[in-house]
């Protein structure tokens, strides 16, 4: 259980960012609901998601980092697969309430109904993937855009999320309203960048992509 | 009274009492003989072991950390920095911090960051005495060279114990232990050094489950 307490806070973390430092190029939006309405409307078209993903570690202390790159899935209602393949294995899937976790020697699998803390990690996930994220009351959201990508900034209230993260961004893609990118801020002043490539969007994609069995 | 009547009426109940006392003053003397009592001194260069501290300029490993019944994985990333203390990060796959730790070349430690959930003072305690053992940077002046006729065991002292460097007269690296006043607590394999560094490193603890594999990830594979 501990582990899922101390990881699964921030496995969410993982689906959910990026954005330039500082919001640099970005500008408050004006019309905040118009974006809303947009947003929800173009997330609940999205039956499913595939892509590859790149993600970087910027450890800000060491001026290094750490690439990882891997594939991701996402299909209503609530199945999501995340799966790292270099520099070292590691899946995540999410179908329903129940998750799976695999790494190089073990496999781990846990229903989010458990515990509450499952079940608000997964209730976040999902929202972020779904679109319903901007009603979830474990963050507040701001808004900001460029002439080609919104950027949703997400600030935990939830004392978990806080004792780790500053905010999460979101970059959407202004025409799709569809994530290009992700950005967790740590308290720490680390972050860690995802940029989604090679999207395919409401592709057929098995269940069996889901299973937690 | 009741042992002077025993002892006086049957020569036997004298030979019990004997054996009990024996069993009960004895035997928990010889449990606590120490593992390590059998080792004689023996001449020779206690610095030879510097060669088997990993020489980590910029090195990730894939991490595998058991804790009694929690498994925990991620990225341990090992780096020299400029002032030749090393610097070490724990982050999960999904690239979120749990610890930043340094250690200078004069084995002291900085804790720079840990996670609030993971900041107990019991597993920030064991943490550090686990990656010293690996880094050694640790204080030689007092260190003992010591041999079971078969290993040279460089015997480093410390509060409680002593950090012994097993080798076969150090030409490898056979393990490291972390020991109490009279047995090992901590048991630590580094095998395959390549270029210096180990391509995988195996820390167990014997009094509790709390072992932290690691296995080398070439940072070309990026």
């Amino acid at each position: 259980m501990l582990m899922y307490k101390l990881f699964l806070p921030l496995l969410i973390s993982g689906i959910c960012l990026q954005a330039a430092a500082q919001h640099t190029g970005y500008k408050p939006l004006t019309n905040a609901d118009d974006f809303r309405r947009q947003f929800i409307k173009a997330s609940q078209a999205t039956q499913s998601i595939q892509c590859d993903f790149v993600q970087t570690k910027n450890l800000s202390m060491l001026s290094d980092k750490i690439v990882s790159t891997g594939q991701f899935w996402f299909k209503r209602e609530n199945k999501v697969r995340m799966e790292y393949k270099k520099p070292t294995y590691y899946l995540l899937v999410i179908n329903g309430n129940n998750i799976k976790t695999k790494d190089g020697q073990k496999e781990n699998k846990v229903s989010a109904k458990s515990n509450k803390m499952f079940d608000q990690v997964n209730k976040m996930m999902i929202d972020c993937v779904q679109g319903t994220i901007l009603t979830n009351s474990s963050f507040t959201p701001a808004f900001f855009e460029s002439p080609s990508s919104y950027l949703v900034e997400l600030t935990p209230t939830t004392k978990a999320l806080k004792g780790i993260f500053k905010t999460i961004d979101l970059v959407l893609d202004k025409k799709a309203y569809s994530a290009t990118g992700m950005e967790m801020m740590e308290l720490s002043g680390d972050n860690t960048v995802i940029n989604f490539t090679h999207k395919q969007i409401n592709t057929n994609i098995p269940d069996a992509v889901f299973s937690v069995d | 009274m009741l042992f002077f009547r025993l002892t006086n009426r049957c020569p036997a109940a004298v030979w019990l009492l004997s054996m009990a006392a024996c069993i009960f003053f004895c035997v928990p003397a010889t449990a606590r003989k120490s593992q390590y009592s059998h080792l004689k001194s023996i001449a020779g260069d206690v610095n030879c072991i510097r060669n088997f501290a990993p020489r980590f300029s910029n090195t990730l490993y894939s991490a595998s950390i058991d804790v009694t019944t929690h498994h925990f994985s991620g990225i341990l990333f090992f780096k020299l920095m400029p002032d030749s203390s090393t610097r070490v990060v724990f982050t999960n796959e999904m690239g979120v911090k749990f610890f930043d730790f340094a250690f200078t070349k004069n084995n002291e430690f900085i804790r720079y960051y840990v996670m609030a959930k993971m900041d107990k003072k019991i597993i920030v305690k064991a943490l550090r005495n686990d990656l010293e053992l690996v880094i050694l940077h640790q204080d030689l002046s007092k260190a003992l060279l010591l041999t079971d006729s078969v290993y040279y065991y460089t015997a480093i002292p410390t509060k409680k114990g002593n950090n012994y460097y097993i080798t076969d007269h150090c030409s490898k690296l056979i393990r490291i232990e972390k020991s109490s006043k009279i047995k090992p607590v901590v048991e630590v394999q580094m095998l395959n050094y390549k270029a210096g560094v180990p391509d995988s490193i195996d820390i167990e603890h014997k009094n509790f489950k709390f072992n932290i594999e690691l296995k080398r990830i070439e940072k070309d594979a990026e």
